[in-house]
């Protein structure tokens, strides 16, 4: 499910199954030497996301991204974006980003880090094989969470 | 002076009617062209798309098969790779939509060891037979949707989606 009007209404009428939110946390750098790789890791989260979205759109909602640059970041609150969302009846909210700072909040929220990798270069076959392997690397985490319940 | 001199009326009668019958005509033509213009279009083939799969190397297991085409909404093109999990059944190919019809994640073959020659849905445990019928007891409330098939040069083409029909 996107964050759009047509899905946002499938989830309020079946919520029982739509039970975990998926929050990107994107970092924007805007600094002449960073703002390229900044804008590949921006490509390469939003192709994973929206890629995992795909193959679990009954399960999960994929949260428009939380976006910020390093002077912004201490404004985001993300437990208690935590608690708004579960709030809202996700039972399990995942973030997920390239920023490895956010893995020292690990005992407070749970967050999937994953290095990004240039997608910008490669062809479109080799694109999916790559994204392919990621999700594998994802699946895990998530059949993880959902047998807990 | 000839006896079959055009007079003055006349000639001006002739070319009135000739300049006027151009300015008619030149305003009926474009009508009738936009009026006829749907019966004239030619039909896109079919819409099939072609795949990388080879015919001959399709088995009676499903294989997933990637397809991507132009999607134009609006004025905004983008291009969509779609799947379908293929597989030989008796002489014919048998094309489905993995596409779950619970709420709509992706299954895959064997997705779970202990339902083997099944589609399996990692989402809520859905589960179909391979014809594509949903399995009584899972949440699925329909079978999988089924690809129009087609060959082209030894090459599996894929159309539209349409409702299964092998169940």
């Amino acid at each position: 499910m996107y964050f759009n009007v047509k899905d946002v209404q499938q989830f309020e009428a079946q919520k029982e199954f739509i039970d975990t939110a998926i929050v990107p946390l994107l970092s924007l750098n805007f600094d002449e030497q960073s703002i390229k790789q900044s804008s590949s890791a921006a490509e390469y989260l939003m192709s994973l996301t929206s890629f995992i979205e795909q193959q679990f759109k009954g399960r999960l909602m994929l949260v428009p991204p939380f976006s910020y640059t390093e002077q912004t970041k201490s404004g985001l609150f993300v437990p208690l974006l935590k608690e708004e969302l579960h709030k809202a009846g996700f039972k399990h909210v995942i973030f997920v980003t390239c920023d490895h700072s956010w893995t020292s909040l690990q005992d407070q929220i749970e967050v999937i880090w994953l290095p990004a990798i240039p997608l910008e270069s490669m062809d479109k076959d080799v694109r999916k094989t790559v994204l392919e392997d990621q999700l594998k690397q994802v699946i895990p985490i998530l059949s993880s969470k959902w047998s807990q319940s | 002076m000839s006896n079959n001199r055009v007079s003055r009326r006349q000639f001006l009668n002739y070319t009135l009617t000739g300049v006027g019958g151009f300015m008619a005509a030149g305003m009926l033509m474009p009508m009738v062209r936009f009026a006829i213009d749907p019966a004239l279009q030619t039909k896109a083939e079919g819409q099939f798309i072609q795949t990388s799969q080879k015919i001959d190397e399709i088995t009676d297991v499903p294989v997933k098969v990637d397809f991507t085409f132009e999607q134009v909404d609006a004025w905004y093109k983008s291009d969509v790779t779609e799947a379908a999990w293929v597989y030989r059944d008796g002489d014919t190919v048998i094309a489905l939509s993995p596409v779950c019809k619970h709420l709509g994640c992706t299954v895959n073959w064997e997705g779970d060891s202990a339902h083997p020659n099944q589609f399996f849905c990692a989402c809520h445990a859905g589960r179909y037979e391979k014809s594509g019928k949903n399995v009584a007891g899972t949440p699925p409330l329909g079978p999988l949707d089924e690809y129009e098939v087609s060959e082209k040069d030894g090459f599996l083409m894929l159309g539209k989606k349409i409702p299964n029909t092998l169940v």
